[in-house]
């Protein structure tokens, strides 16, 4: 499960924006970077079962920040608490030092596409137009102006073509890119992606990657919850999770094998068996 | 059955054709079937089937308090019950699927059933005396039908109609994806309850109409006839409406022809309309589905039968429709059709009787010997099958000859096939 680190990660973006490894590496920011999303002490659990402790994270903007970690290790509640779908047992989340309602609308989420019926009966055009909607308010209907910027999106992903098409008829990459392009049709400063790269050819993942390094190069933040290593090294900043941080910074300072072996290797079972002793002694198992 | 007898009873006013109770009733069933059908295809889509099928059961606790309160079946007090009872209901199966294991198809049967035994309940309950027709509820009655209904109606139908005109992209956003509609800030929760609120005023009316048990088929029934035809929401919410105007107007009508109960009648048109879509939809439908079929084996025995005569003249002989026929196992009445459109296409012309190929058909029969030995090739080389089975399955691949070159591309461009026969250039 575990790879090798690279000793020299390669970075996707300008070389004006390398991170220098003689920056001090602080717990979370560089140098010169506002906090994008300030996670301070944020605990999750889904009934009795504790998914997230504890976290507390600054992730700067600009960048191109990766959740890694192995299944189960709440990389996606992490994301669905920052987005407000879920309420937290405790901590708090700041997007651009403002709570999240204030921010609502600049903010883009990319599911998983298998969150959705692709039976629906839509077209891609349809689909995009979507990341719009948020703007319309309760009774407004899309004008040219929100066809131009969908339109422009699906260029973007490279899906202009198959405008008309109904969603049934795409293939598992292509269905990524669509909800990519909905997401940039938001014009959110902030992207958060669950799982982009699951089930996406490489000629996909290739696009995927370009479109972020594009984005992040226009100053937006993009999230990206992730579990395949292989491509650890495109990101900027990486944040290795597991229930809890186990190390958040520069890719370079961050991956490497004794980190991933604390991410991968095992629970924090003593804390777990703490909680299920603590249930016990209630009596609600 | 006694309401079959309550119908006999008034035979007097079915008797006249288009009377004026017959076009409050039609109107009213119209009116009902249409906002049934519209909202129908939201819950269609958004896969509540069984919480319409409860909205419909749960309403009768709150008509016969609104009966207990109001002393009368008058259909606005009704429908002010039906209403409350069905936001009620639709939020205790909220609260019992997230406070409880029961999953979502659970906490609705739990809910429903609840509601309609209190209703019963509260029926057996009632003073002695009092006018309360359980059966008439269960199973509607037309003659129940009266002005107040047909004004209730035609103020709810248009109602309906507009909300869902009006909040059409949010509707449609929440109802493909809910998870971004929220982050986006769109009330889904907001949206389900009105949805639900639509419904049970919808079906408070329907009731009339089609009773308790029958008025489900006519939210989901005509929405999923609309689904077998349409891609997109629109067209849907619209043919879905028509064809809940449709099943409504033609179920009285022959309700009025048969003497028969209307609420059945009108359930069965929708089931019709839906069996029909089911045969003759033309992406999903099974009609169109066994046509595509008997196309393609209709191309691929037309590409046999062009192939046989190609070998006959690479032998040198002289071929009739019984040769080909043998030569390819099909019928000589099936060779003769097959000739016929092999003619019209000009890759055959049979000029005094003799059958020949024409310059397109000759490099097309190429082609398909060509596909065949690349594929006998690949078979025997990429995929390792013994020389003894290529054969057959290359006379199926060779079919796909478009892919021809692909293979070619892949084996190299080879000059022989695995029996040590020339492969044709293309």
């Amino acid at each position: 499960m575990i790879q090798q680190p690279t000793a020299q990660p390669i970075d996707s973006r300008a070389p004006n924006e390398q991170t220098t490894p003689a920056e001090p590496a602080v717990e979370s920011v560089g140098v010169g970077h506002a906090v994008a999303i300030a996670i301070r002490g944020l605990t999750v659990s889904y009934g009795q079962t504790p998914v997230l402790r504890s976290v507390s994270v600054d992730m700067p903007s600009g960048r191109l920040i990766g959740v890694v970690g192995p299944n189960g290790a709440g990389k996606s509640t992490l994301l669905k608490a920052v987005l407000g779908l879920i309420t937290p047992e405790s901590g708090s989340i700041q997007i651009f030092s403002e709570p999240l309602e204030s921010y609502r609308q600049r903010i883009a989420y990319v599911p998983q596409t298998e969150a959705v019926d692709w039976d629906f009966p839509v077209s891609v055009m349809d689909v995009v137009l979507m990341g719009r909607y948020g703007q319309l308010g309760w009774f407004g209907r899309p004008k040219a102006t929100d066809r131009d910027i969908a339109r422009e999106a699906l260029t973007m992903v490279g899906m202009n073509d198959f405008a008309s098409r109904h969603i049934r008829q795409l293939s598992g990459g292509q269905q990524q890119r669509i909800f990519l392009a909905r997401a940039l049709c938001q014009q959110a400063d902030i992207l958060l992606l669950d799982e982009p790269f699951a089930g996406v050819d490489a000629a996909t993942e290739q696009a995927i990657f370009d479109l972020i390094a594009r984005l992040t190069g226009e100053g937006k933040t993009l999230v990206v919850v992730n579990h395949d290593l292989s491509v650890l090294d495109r990101f900027d900043y990486v944040l290795l999770i597991n229930q809890q941080v186990v190390a958040f910074g520069p890719t370079s300072d961050v991956v490497n094998d004794r980190n991933l072996r604390r991410t991968y290797g095992g629970r924090l079972t003593l804390l777990d068996r703490a909680d299920a002793v603590l249930r016990d002694n209630r009596g609600d198992s | 059955m006694p309401l079959l007898a309550t119908l006999e009873l008034d035979w007097s006013q079915w008797s006249v054709p288009f009377t004026h109770q017959w076009w409050q009733e039609t109107t009213c069933s119209v009116l009902v079937g249409v906002a049934c059908s519209v909202l129908g295809c939201y819950v269609v889509l958004r896969r509540m089937a069984l919480i319409g099928d409860a909205l419909s059961h749960a309403v009768l606790p709150g008509v016969v308090i609104a009966f207990l309160i109001t002393g009368n079946t008058g259909i606005g007090g009704l429908f002010l019950g039906a209403l409350i009872a069905g936001l009620v209901t639709a939020g205790l199966i909220k609260l019992v699927s997230s406070f409880s294991r029961a999953k979502d198809d659970s906490a609705i049967g739990i809910v429903f059933t609840a509601f309609f035994a209190i209703g019963i309940i509260l029926i057996s309950a009632l003073p002695r005396g009092t006018h309360f027709d359980l059966k008439c509820f269960l199973f509607g009655d037309p003659l129940a039908v009266g002005r107040d209904d047909l004004i209730m109606m035609s103020i709810v139908a248009p109602a309906v109609i507009a909300i869902v005109i009006m909040l059409y992209h949010p509707l449609k956003l929440a109802s493909f994806d809910p998870v971004v509609a929220t982050t986006m800030g769109v009330s889904v929760a907001g949206l389900h309850y009105l949805l639900m609120g639509m419904l049970s005023a919808t079906v408070v009316a329907g009731l009339r109409t089609t009773g308790v048990i029958l008025v489900v088929a006519m939210v989901i029934t005509p929405a999923s006839a609309a689904y077998q035809l349409c891609n997109r929401l629109a067209p849907m919410l619209i043919l879905s409406g028509v064809f809940g105007a449709v099943s409504a107007a033609a179920g009285m009508s022959v309700a009025f022809i048969t003497n028969s109960p209307t609420g059945p009648a009108m359930v069965l048109v929708a089931t019709i309309l839906f069996g029909l879509t089911m045969l003759l939809s033309p992406e999903h439908g099974l009609m169109f589905r066994a046509l595509k079929k008997r196309r393609v084996r209709r191309h691929i025995e037309g590409e046999d039968v062009l192939k046989a005569i190609f070998r006959f003249s690479e032998d040198g002989e002289v071929c009739g429709a019984e040769q080909l026929a043998a030569k390819t196992g099909l019928a000589a009445r099936c060779v003769i059709s097959h000739l016929r459109s092999l003619t019209g296409e000009r890759f055959v012309t049979v000029p005094r009787g003799i059958i020949e190929l024409t310059a397109v058909g000759r490099e097309r029969a190429v082609g398909l010997v060509r596909a065949h030995r690349l594929w006998e090739s690949y078979l025997a080389d990429e995929a390792g099958i013994d020389h003894d089975a290529i054969h057959d399955a290359a006379e199926r691949l060779e079919h796909a000859h478009e892919l021809a070159d692909e293979v070619d591309k892949k084996l190299g461009h080879p000059t022989r096939d695995p029996h040590g026969t020339v492969i044709p250039e293309a």
